[in-house]
């Protein structure tokens, strides 16, 4: 899984009109084969480091290599190489689902042949085999996040850039995209870069994750290694019985208990997956029964608010926040 | 990966499957000629055999104005059809199309000659229309001297011609506007006095002579003079093919010259 560097960006920074920073230094390193998540606000910066790596407009300053093409020098390259989703939706409403298909195919020379098989098989991947026919104007929000998912994906591209997959999607059709994206890297062997404000998406997805806030990458590792930088899952437990607390901190990775309640214990452990097996264990060795039990992960919401120092609504909320992403949505125009 | 073909066949996949746009545009080259041949029509005001004498010398030599008028009307038709080429690259940006073109390996002048291409393309059916609808009205289109293969050729060479130029200008135009109302706008300011300033529907002695002087340089006067000369005298004479040759070298000069600018121009300007 974890291939050679793919993706390598070098103190790429976009400067809108002389004075908007959208993304400033920005250094990252993409492995081939994992997914990549981008975490962060809206206004952060995500889709305008996206769209400086598909080459689609121009760093203002430093540079990237997408599969070893550089990204000002070799654009036509890379974007032979990379698939992409955008945010907004991009097939012609007047064709149907199946000629949006064909006709992005052909702007990669796929062969024909080939492009029907492609198409065919991606279609069956998203549901949308019985709709393929259909005019895109006929379809739901939902179908036409589909779509855009695989018309990224009609040329077999070694990476694809998904940005925001999810946005404005109820639930349940969020959840249902997720299964798409695993079934697409688990059948397809490619690299996925994902940006999402949606921080439990980042963490159901991605396997390493930059959290980028004002144009900044602020910290990157796996989820659980951001999660468990926190120093922190909680286990709360009640007993059958009051009796030696001292005594569980001798138990391997406790950091901290408190009670907090009779019979009630807060013990805060660094991983609770390897802890509970020995608290559980240790409890039972003392002839004590367990009558209540509950495990608090931490969640990326809480690294973002420990790394930036505030949550991430309030960071969508500012004022600041939205001016900026407003500026540059304009003058990206 | 140049894309031109299936951006073109996305365009007329577009055209035929659109009933009203389809329909109307078929019926339009029927109400032109139909309007513009009953309403303008002055020769009506001349009498007898001086009369008529007068009118076909203001005609050209054309029997009648229809007859004189068609090679405007294709024309006009030509450059009003060319002149909303730009519109649709307006709509790709607005709802979207235009983001995954630009994303992807295709040349980007592509995205602008497909809509010239099928601009051109579209204009042909409607212009075979409008001459059958002309030649079966009442006091309509006459070929004095017969029609023949070869006019037909120089008729679809110059409406070809015609609706190339204004629609790479227009397309050119649109490269990096994101407002619709701006390009209707500058259509409106243009399409009149373009048709007006020339001889698509008026003959040089019918005009002040300082409009009539302008309008030699209106290329819809080259394109509408040279289908006109083909209707009216059939064979032509040496001196009526050089003049021919001339009107029809100016408009393939000047769309050669708009190629090259809107390869450059589309390859370097286009937004999303």
């Amino acid at each position: 899984m974890t291939g050679e560097i793919i993706i390598q960006a070098k103190n790429l920074t976009k400067i809108y009109n002389g004075k908007i920073r959208a993304v400033s230094d920005l250094n990252l390193e993409v492995k081939e084969g994992e997914i990549y998540g981008l975490a962060g606000p809206n206004g952060a910066g995500k889709t305008t480091t996206i769209n400086m790596l598909i080459t689609r407009i121009k760093p203002s300053e430093g540079t990237a290599t997408v599969g070893g093409y550089d990204i000002i020098k070799d654009s036509l390259e890379v974007r032979k190489l990379i698939g992409i989703v955008p945010q907004d939706f991009t097939a012609d409403e007047d064709l149907t689902g199946r000629e949006n298909l064909f006709m992005v195919s052909q702007f990669y020379d796929v062969p024909k042949s080939h492009a029907r098989e492609i198409s065919e098989r991606l279609l069956k991947l998203v549901d949308l085999e019985d709709a393929a026919d259909r005019l895109v104007r006929t379809y739901s929000g939902g179908m036409r996040k589909r779509l855009e998912l695989i018309l990224g994906l009609v040329h077999e591209p070694k990476i694809l850039f998904l940005d925001e997959p999810t946005l404005g999607l109820d639930v349940q059709t969020r959840a249902q995209m997720w299964n798409y994206v695993k079934d697409i890297r688990n059948k397809m062997k490619i690299t996925i870069i994902l940006t999402s404000h949606y921080l439990e998406e980042i963490d159901e997805l991605a396997d390493r994750v930059s959290i980028i806030d004002h144009g900044k990458i602020i910290i990157t590792g796996t989820p659980q290694e951001l999660k468990a930088s926190l120093k922190g899952d909680i286990v709360n437990l009640t007993l059958s019985d009051e009796k030696s607390m001292e005594v569980m901190k001798t138990i391997q990775g406790v950091l901290e208990i408190t009670e907090t309640g009779p019979n009630s214990l807060r013990i805060k452990v660094e991983n609770a997956d390897k802890s509970l097996p020995d608290i559980v264990n240790f409890i039972s060795h003392h002839g004590l029964s367990i009558t209540q039990l509950t495990v608090q992960k931490p969640s990326l919401e809480e690294v973002f608010l420990e790394y930036t120092g505030r949550t991430i609504r309030e960071a969508e909320g500012g004022e600041d926040a939205r001016k900026l992403a407003m500026n540059v949505r304009r003058v990206r125009r | 990966m140049s894309g031109l073909w299936p951006l073109t066949s996305r365009e007329l996949k577009k055209w035929i499957r659109n009933p009203t746009f389809f329909i109307t545009g078929l019926i339009q080259p029927i109400f032109w000629i139909a309007l513009f041949g009953s309403a303008l029509d002055i020769t009506k005001f001349f009498e007898g055999p001086e009369g008529s004498l007068a009118a076909s010398k203001i005609l050209n030599g054309a029997p009648n104005y229809i007859t004189y008028i068609v090679g405007g009307v294709l024309t006009t038709m030509g450059l009003f059809t060319a002149m909303f080429s730009g519109t649709q690259i307006i709509w790709d940006r607005r709802l979207g199309p235009m983001g995954r073109f630009l994303s992807s390996p295709i040349r980007r002048s592509s995205i602008v000659f497909s809509k010239i291409i099928s601009s051109v393309i579209r204009i042909l059916p409607q212009a075979a229309i409008l001459v059958i609808a002309a030649y079966f009205i009442p006091n309509g289109l006459k070929f004095p001297h017969g029609f023949t293969i070869l006019d037909a050729l120089i008729m679809a060479t110059a409406i070809t011609l015609i609706a190339f130029i204004f629609s790479s200008i227009f397309s050119v135009i649109a490269t990096r506007m994101t407002n619709m109302q701006s390009i209707f706008g500058i259509v409106n300011l243009v399409n009149l006095p373009l048709m007006f300033v020339s001889y698509a529907m008026f003959s040089k002695q019918m005009m002040a002579s300082w409009l009539g002087n302008i309008a030699q340089y209106n290329p819809v006067s080259w394109s509408a003079e040279a289908i006109r000369t083909v209707i009216i005298y059939g064979n032509l004479t040496p001196s009526q093919w050089l003049q021919v040759e001339q009107w029809l070298g100016a408009l393939a000069a000047l769309a050669f010259g708009l190629l090259i600018l809107t390869a450059i121009l589309a390859e370097r300007e286009i937004r999303d």
